[in-house]
């Protein structure tokens, strides 16, 4: 390392942090219709031109990016062509029938009991719907007759949107000044920041490097929790993800001794009263939460303008 | 106008480790873009414009790069963010020198998988309606990839366990890769199933790390720096989403990519000295080496073996895997035993192949071919 991390041993434990993602996943035709037909037990597939059948449907081809000139019903059964088995769970690929691709999904046997070629059949689950795991997976059918593909004559509307989440967890390390600048906000109720380079005011939040200069920063120094705002903005729209309810002032704060800008909140009563009281130049003082310090930009609780 | 010719003036790169508990990713950063310049003459006033390789799923916030630029040293400078793998920034970089708009050019990649999930991360990336929800992503990729290699190889998975343990040796020599246990082909055949045939230390270990790589134009390169290695092709191929629909037992888009890499370069894989390859597993880095034309189908273990072309001297990604910056890794590490074949021992080389992957089941590849 350049300097730091190494030199300074730190026991802070890392910072949890998640991201809930919500989304509502479009489709398409092909994806659609195949999910909203598994309610009738039918594994729709797509028929190009060139007489391929790929199962389960796409809208294009993944090699040649062409369109299916029809959708076909699969038949339910195959050979197994390669598999693997993750977290217990056994995963092979399904040539079915009459198609020309192989179809990833469960596959219901031990490892040990399956081999490649292996005649393999559907097994639905009726208590799932709209999934692709309506199809339970596919278990060893050895006397499976061989299936063919059939016209789809009539056939579902495809789903319009599926609601999906994805929910990330993250444990994010706090590096030396990071650390250093919590535990001095746990422990002191303080902000500490460093140096600029060739400069007595401060940068916060604490680095290595100058952001400007790319030159090493210098010596920490401790900031007042009273400072002036530099930028804001009234928030009185309701967002999805706000901790805070509106309407609130989002404020870019200069802490007296630094040079970059913090960002944090002013609580509120009135629109009207905060337009005119709040704007860059005003006076703020940090408001600290009552009891323990977490060592967290939270253990302030807000800013509230210096009168007079 | 001729295109120009790009050197590889100095490379940097923190210790590869299990979790950097201790940096942030601003910390390994800085660390590598402030290490890149020492002993060459340049600074950061000389780089004309910086590219960087992360990815924002494993960061753990969006455009994740805008709160990197300081520690990039990208204030005020043409910045750019390539969401694969380090050694795709480096192509973009080559080609911003090769086409006269810039002269240096600083490349960094950085990764802190132990902040996050990994089989999430892959998750991600896969097809949301026929393949997340079967649990199909790249574990159970390479599964079936090392299902079938095995196959059609005759292998064992006490071969395959016998690379590993060398691939973790060759790191642990290194003293690049933090390594606590060194594991032998025993403990690698011991460790937990990753995706049957695999165990997890088939796979390639995720590791928290960054790297820099300083480029430049022909003429500054060879002001700056004794003996630069100079990149003299370049090729990048994707291969379609659907794992089940690409060529089964070969990376083709390897293959493709390594193509346009030796036409540039005017020679072939026969001709190379050594090569560093990727691999998001071991059945990955055997298919990545046949691809490239190191060996014939099915025989990648044995090129590791006769000594004809040097592969994964460094260990390469095995035991050590900074997703999205495993590739430029490799770069950094045929640039220097190409420039400085004093600091290790294997001769001295004159050719080298370059490889980096992404996405599940190594969909993308890109080749580089070195110089000296």
């Amino acid at each position: 390392m350049f300097s730091a991390p190494d030199s300074y041993p730190i026991d802070l434990p890392t910072f949890h942090s998640e991201i809930n993602l919500p989304y509502t996943l479009t489709p398409g035709r092909a994806a659609g219709i195949f999910l909203a037909e598994v309610k009738n037990r039918r594994i729709v597939a797509s028929r190009f031109a060139s007489g391929q059948v790929v199962a389960p449907a796409q809208d294009f081809s993944s090699t040649n990016g062409e369109e299916p000139e029809a959708f076909v019903e699969a038949p339910q059964t195959g050979v197994l062509t390669a598999f693997t088995r993750v977290d217990g769970h056994v995963i092979g690929f399904i040539r079915l029938d009459g198609c020309d691709n192989d179809f990833a999904h469960r596959i219901l046997a031990e490892l040990d009991d399956i081999a490649i070629g292996q005649r393999v059949e559907a097994e639905w689950d009726d208590s799932v719907e709209q999934s692709v795991l309506a199809i339970k997976g596919f278990r060893i059918a050895p006397d499976a007759p061989v299936g063919t593909v059939k016209p789809l004559e009539t056939m579902e509307e495809p789903l319009g949107v599926i609601p999906y989440a994805m929910k990330l967890d993250y444990e994010h390390a706090y590096g030396p000044y990071y650390g250093r600048m919590f535990d001095e906000i746990r422990e002191n109720g303080r902000f500490m920041g460093v140096r600029s380079p060739g400069s007595d005011i401060a940068l916060l939040p604490p680095r290595e490097i100058d952001d400007v200069t790319h030159g090493r920063t210098g010596t920490w120094k401790a900031c007042a929790d009273t400072g002036t705002i530099r930028g804001c903005s009234i928030i009185n729209m309701e967002v999805y993800g706000q901790t805070r309810k509106v309407p609130y002032v989002y404020a870019e704060i200069v802490l007296d001794g630094a040079s970059t800008r913090m960002i944090h909140v002013i609580e509120i009563d009135s629109l009207e009263e905060a337009k005119e009281r709040i704007k860059p130049g005003t006076r703020v003082r940090a408001v600290w939460t009552q009891g323990e310090r977490q060592g967290r930009v939270s253990d302030i609780e807000r800013f509230e303008v210096i009168e007079g | 106008m001729a295109l120009s010719k790009v050197g590889v003036v100095a490379t940097a790169q923190t210790e590869f480790r299990p979790a950097w508990n201790n940096a942030q990713h601003i910390d390994l950063i800085s660390s590598v873009v402030t290490s890149v310049f020492k002993g060459s003459g340049l600074t950061i006033d000389d780089v004309d414009f910086i590219i960087d390789s992360g990815s924002d799923v494993l960061d753990g916030r969006s455009i994740s790069n805008c709160g990197f630029l300081g520690a990039l040293g990208a204030h005020h400078k043409e910045e750019a963010r390539v969401e694969e793998d380090g050694l795709w920034a480096a192509l973009y970089g080559v080609n911003k020198i090769r086409a006269g708009s810039s002269s240096v050019g600083l490349i960094v990649a950085y990764s802190k998988p132990s902040e996050s999930n990994v089989d999430l991360y892959w998750n991600a990336q896969v097809e949301p309606f026929y393949q997340r929800p079967v649990g199909f992503g790249q574990r159970a990729a390479n599964g079936i990839m090392a299902q079938r290699y095995l196959a059609d190889s005759g292998l064992s998975s006490r071969d395959l366990a016998d690379l590993v343990a060398d691939r973790w040796a060759a790191a642990a020599a290194s003293g690049k890769v933090s390594i606590d246990a060194l594991p032998d082909a025993d403990a690698v055949l011991a460790a937990k199933e990753g995706a049957a045939p695999l165990t997890e230390l088939m796979f390639a270990r995720p590791v928290d790390g960054a790297v820099a790589v300083l480029i430049a134009r022909e003429d500054i390169a060879r002001r700056v720096s004794r003996n630069p290695a100079f990149i003299t092709g370049m090729g990048t191929s994707m291969d379609t989403h659907s794992v089940a629909a690409r060529e089964a037992g070969r990376l083709s888009s390897a293959a493709t990519a390594a193509a346009m890499a030796y036409r540039n370069a005017g020679w072939t894989s026969a001709d190379a000295d050594i090569a560093e390859i990727s691999g998001s597993s071991v059945i990955g880095e055997l298919l990545a080496i046949e691809a490239l034309g190191l060996a014939a189908a099915g025989k990648g273990l044995s090129a590791t073996r006769d000594g004809k072309v040097a592969i994964n001297r460094s260990g390469g990604a095995l035991p050590a895997d900074p997703i999205m910056a495993t590739g430029l890794v490799r770069l950094a590490e045929a640039s220097r035993q190409l420039s400085q074949p004093e600091t290790s021992s294997g001769g001295a080389p004159s050719r080298a192949i370059v490889h980096g992957a992404g996405g599940v089941g190594m969909q993308n590849n890109c080749v580089f071919t070195l110089e000296v």
